[in-house]
């Protein structure tokens, strides 16, 4: 007789975790409250609404639920891991629904979800910008730092109750990557040291960006939106960053550190460089961003476009990064520099920057196992009997892992056209439709606007934006934890 | 504590498990990278591929800076060099498995230490001196006792028509005074028991006592004790030649070895005991050594299933005592509830014995036993700890844990609720698996 049975899912326990998650939220909430009652704004209201109910619900789930069992298995780590992203934009919109600025259902929800994944796409056009109130600003840039690091990896830092198996399964769904790199024994000291790196990072980034033109309030928005790679800014038409030389050379720093594996960085930090020296992950996002500047001059130079020193040096710079690392912002006249700038907006929209970073995008670290195994493919052809095999970082990639690689970059293919697919049979334009598709499932969060093409995502029909949101989260959590929740075998024994 | 293991294997794995649930940090090094990546996702260590014998694989794991350094591959040389470089590197403790009682002997001990291993776990010794324990007591499923048995914690399997069986555990406690029952496994769970606890049959009862009082047990649990002289042994592996090593003359042993050539080398390594060449689990092999004569039966080939079934064969011909060794820890359970005896397990062994060095690093006076499920371990209450000053029942013990007994001023006795636990009591404390570091804390 075995003592207690185990439920496929454990959904008691997953409600209580759900509720210190929530809590952890609502902690998170009375920031912007408090911004608001600072600047004397009338939105403290919805947000201090938000709190009581978000911290509410999370005592009620936490003191109501009592589950017997409590340990949790691979299923628990990977369905809990998707609501949580699900269950956070969800409370996280409700602010939005009826700030100063109010947004309907399908707004709030699309706005909370693009935030926490980082994508950066945004609702709001300039007239609304201007009439959004600091706490809303300061939210809409919190939601993206919280999102960028990681919820999951957040709370393993901070609370002790996940820290057992169910807790790594929880990691690994979340952190992005090939494999899974541990840097420390227990997965809450990996957590910590992760989010430890974030938050010195974030705070160096405020104090140099205040330093500038910016308020300091500008200042830890843009900090929030630039560590994180989101892309959310205070002013979209991005004369807060534009105008000023500095911050901008100050944000590609950070926005190229945000695309940077921090593993990687914490053992750099802590004195280990033979890590660094035998990353070819880093080398090759250096290498990429190098080429790629070349490219751009070149290219600015034939449009025409060459009128100034910064036109050649921060200007392009500032754009490969913020692409290649997913964050999005746009510098100045971007659409001028001709048809081949574009496309190498779009690749590098794809490759993304480094795995364990906070940014989008299918990763340089699968770009090049796919490069490395084709040119062995390759060699094969004429010999077929070598036997040879991919090094990623001086470790060995397994056929197993290497399979799991190539269905990835067929599967973000494969939804990027799926979801582009949904948006024009929903009446939207095809370039548009494929484009924010591919925008969204990239976290990157560029709008059609960059092609030159009118067209933003607030004129998007309202299953668009759902669909969007899915892609994002999708994106964020790297395909397999959601499109394992819609297999039969998720759910049945 | 950082503590680093070497060798992935089964006692290695075992640990790794064991004592991140305890809360340590652990960094497991094996060569074998598939078993590193199937513990690596599922438990709470990290791990690093490599030989545990290569300088720069230990200076990944950062050896340096471990507080233990545990060596459990399957090579004594390669464990004892393990050990020797990670203690150059600079970890502070170092421990290797070792297969053979040379390193051991006390007239070598010195020569050992300064290669630069500081502790030894011989799982064949261990076992071999567990089994001499239950031949000793062959009533009870476990012995473990402290300060030559000051305090005793025995574990006895309730038949039958035992007195005490469907009696609640509060009258068993006001009737007896003499024994405190610390923890009850039932089925394939352990559990602290309550006072409205029904002892039933079937239960194993850890049942702890002092010297004086221990012998009322067998009156109260329907026990007989047998004195021991014929034993039988199935299998003539390491553990079999180590007992016949260590028990001298004081019983009469016999092995049967399947293998031919093992039996031709038998002789030679353990002195007076009997070799008979034949498959133990032949009936008619076993009415010619006279199985109903044998006081006890110890199966110790290197499959627990054939451990367990002889055994079962060997209790139906009227063996007063079995012992089989069961290295699967899943098929423990399985075999408790069964009608064997004492069950060997050479992986909770060493877990034993490494908890008894992370408990207390500085002597090695304290015991610790480790269950499939739960540990007891021996804790010194230190100055101005958390356990002391206060009667028990107002310390609000987490419900894993349980304290049983304590020795003060070297004589034993039982804790109750009233009892005020003093500074320097050695108390002996019953934890639920994952537990003992909470107790630790409790005591430090």
């Amino acid at each position: 007789m075995i003592p207690t049975e185990r439920p496929l899912i454990n959904i008691l326990q997953l409600l209580r975790i759900v509720g210190v998650l929530l809590v952890i939220e609502a902690v998170f909430l009375t920031v912007p409250t408090a911004t608001c009652l600072y600047f004397g704004e009338e939105d403290w209201i919805p947000f201090a609404t938000a709190t009581i109910l978000t911290a509410l619900l999370g005592f009620v789930l936490i003191y109501c639920i009592h589950p017997r069992v409590t340990s949790m298995a691979k299923r628990d780590g990977f369905l809990l891991t998707a609501l949580v992203w699900i269950i956070f934009s969800l409370f996280g919109m409700m602010p939005f629904l009826s700030c100063s600025t109010p947004l309907s259902v399908t707004d709030a929800f699309f706005e909370a979800m693009s935030g926490f994944t980082t994508t950066g796409a945004t609702i709001y056009n300039t007239e609304q910008m201007m009439n959004m109130s600091h706490g809303v600003m300061l939210w809409r840039a919190m939601t993206q730092w919280l999102g960028g690091m990681g919820i999951i990896l957040f709370t393993l830092a901070v609370v002790p109750m996940l820290n057992h198996s169910g807790g790594i399964q929880m990691f690994n769904a979340e952190v992005t990557g090939i494999t899974h790199e541990k840097i420390r024994p227990r997965i809450s000291q990996t957590a910590l040291s992760l989010w430890s790196v974030y938050l010195c990072l974030s705070l160096i980034l405020i104090v140099l960006l205040s330093l500038g033109p910016m308020s300091i309030f500008e200042s830890i928005c843009h900090a929030f939106g630039t560590i994180s790679t989101g892309g959310f800014t205070t002013d979209p038409s991005g004369m807060v960053y534009r105008t000023s030389d500095y911050s901008m050379w100050i944000i590609a720093l950070f926005m190229f550190l945000g695309g940077v594996n921090f593993a990687l960085m914490f053992k750099t930090l802590s004195g280990d460089f033979k890590a660094l020296k035998h990353n070819d992950v880093f080398r090759t996002y250096v290498y990429v961003i190098v080429i790629f500047f070349v490219l751009f001059v070149i290219s600015i130079i034939n449009a025409g476009c060459f009128h100034s020193i910064r036109e050649i040096t921060i200007e392009p710079l500032f754009q490969i990064i913020s692409v290649i690392t997913s964050t999005g912002y746009v510098a100045d006249r971007i659409s001028n520099w001709g048809p081949f700038v574009l496309a190498l907006v779009l690749l590098m929209m794809f490759t993304g920057a480094c795995a364990g970073s906070t940014s989008g995008g299918s990763k340089i670290d699968r770009m090049l196992f796919l490069l490395k195994h084709c040119s062995n493919e390759i060699y094969r052809s004429i010999y077929p009997n070598s036997v040879r095999s991919v090094r990623i970082n001086g470790n060995l990639i397994k056929p197993e892992i290497g399979n799991k690689v190539i269905a990835f970059l067929c599967l973000y293919g494969l939804l990027t056209a799926v979801g582009g697919l949904i948006l024009t049979a929903l009446g939207v334009p095809l370039i548009n439709s494929f484009f924010s598709s591919f925008s969204c499932i990239s976290n990157t969060g560029i709008g059609v606007g960059i092609l030159g093409i009118g067209g933003s995502y607030a004129a998007l029909p309202d299953a668009a934006k759902w669909t969007l949101s899915l892609l994002m989260l999708i994106g964020r959590l790297e395909i397999f934890t959601i499109l394992l929740l819609f297999s039969r075998t998720f759910w049945t024994k | 504590m950082k503590i680093v293991i070497a060798g992935a294997g089964e006692v290695g794995a075992h640990l790794a498990k064991l004592l991140s649930n305890e809360n340590q940090d652990i960094i497991l090094i094996d060569e074998n990278a598939e078993r590193l990546a199937t513990l690596d996702s599922l438990y709470n260590i990290m791990t690093f591929v490599g030989s545990p014998t290569c300088f720069e694989t230990l200076r990944d794991a950062r050896v340096a800076s471990a507080d233990l350094f545990i060596a459990v591959t399957p090579y004594e040389t390669d464990n004892v060099v393990a050990c020797s470089m990670a203690k150059q590197l600079g970890a502070k403790t170092s421990v290797a498995r070792i297969s053979s009682y040379d390193y051991m002997n006390p007239d070598n001990r010195e020569m050992v230490r300064r290669m630069g291993v500081d502790r030894l776990i011989y799982p064949e010794y261990l076992a071999a001196a567990e089994i001499i324990t239950a031949l000793e007591h062959s009533w009870a499923r476990h012995w473990f006792e402290l300060h030559d048995g000051q305090i005793i914690l025995v574990g006895v399997r309730i038949h039958e028509g035992a007195k005490i069986a469907g009696m609640h555990l509060k009258d068993f406690a006001n009737t007896n005074h003499n024994f405190h029952v610390s923890a009850i496994k039932r089925h394939h769970e352990t559990i602290i028991p309550r006072g409205d606890d029904i002892i039933e049959v079937g239960d194993i009862l850890y049942i702890t006592t002092t010297r004086e009082h221990v012998n009322d047990l067998l009156a109260i649990t329907g026990k007989v004790s047998h004195r021991i002289r014929k034993v039988l042994i199935m299998g003539g592996s390491k553990i079999a030649i180590r007992l016949a090593n260590m028990v001298g003359d004081k019983y009469k042993i016999r092995i049967i070895e399947i293998d031919r050539n093992r039996c031709l080398n038998l002789p030679a390594k353990c002195g007076d005991c009997e070799i008979i060449c034949g498959d133990a689990r032949d009936p008619e092999l076993l009415a010619e050594l006279g199985i109903e004569d044998t006081d006890a039966f110890i199966a110790l080939t290197d499959s627990s299933e054939t451990n367990i079934l002889a055994c079962l064969t060997a209790k139906e011909h009227g063996v007063k005592k079995t012992i089989a060794e069961v290295e699967n820890l899943q098929f423990i359970s399985q075999a408790e509830g069964l009608n064997i005896g004492t069950i060997i397990n050479k992986k909770l062994l060493a877990s034993s014995s490494i908890f008894q060095m992370l408990l207390d690093s500085d002597s090695s006076t304290s015991k610790c036993l480790a269950l499939t499920d739960a540990e007891v371990a021996e804790l010194e209450a230190r100055v101005g700890s958390k356990i002391t000053g206060k009667p028990v029942y107002k310390l609000n013990l987490p419900r894993d844990i349980t304290l049983a007994g304590l020795i003060r001023d070297g004589k034993g006795m039982l804790i109750t609720g009233s009892t005020i636990i003093e500074p320097g009591d050695h108390v002996l404390v019953f934890c639920l698996s994952g537990a003992i570091h909470k107790a630790e804390r409790l005591f430090n």
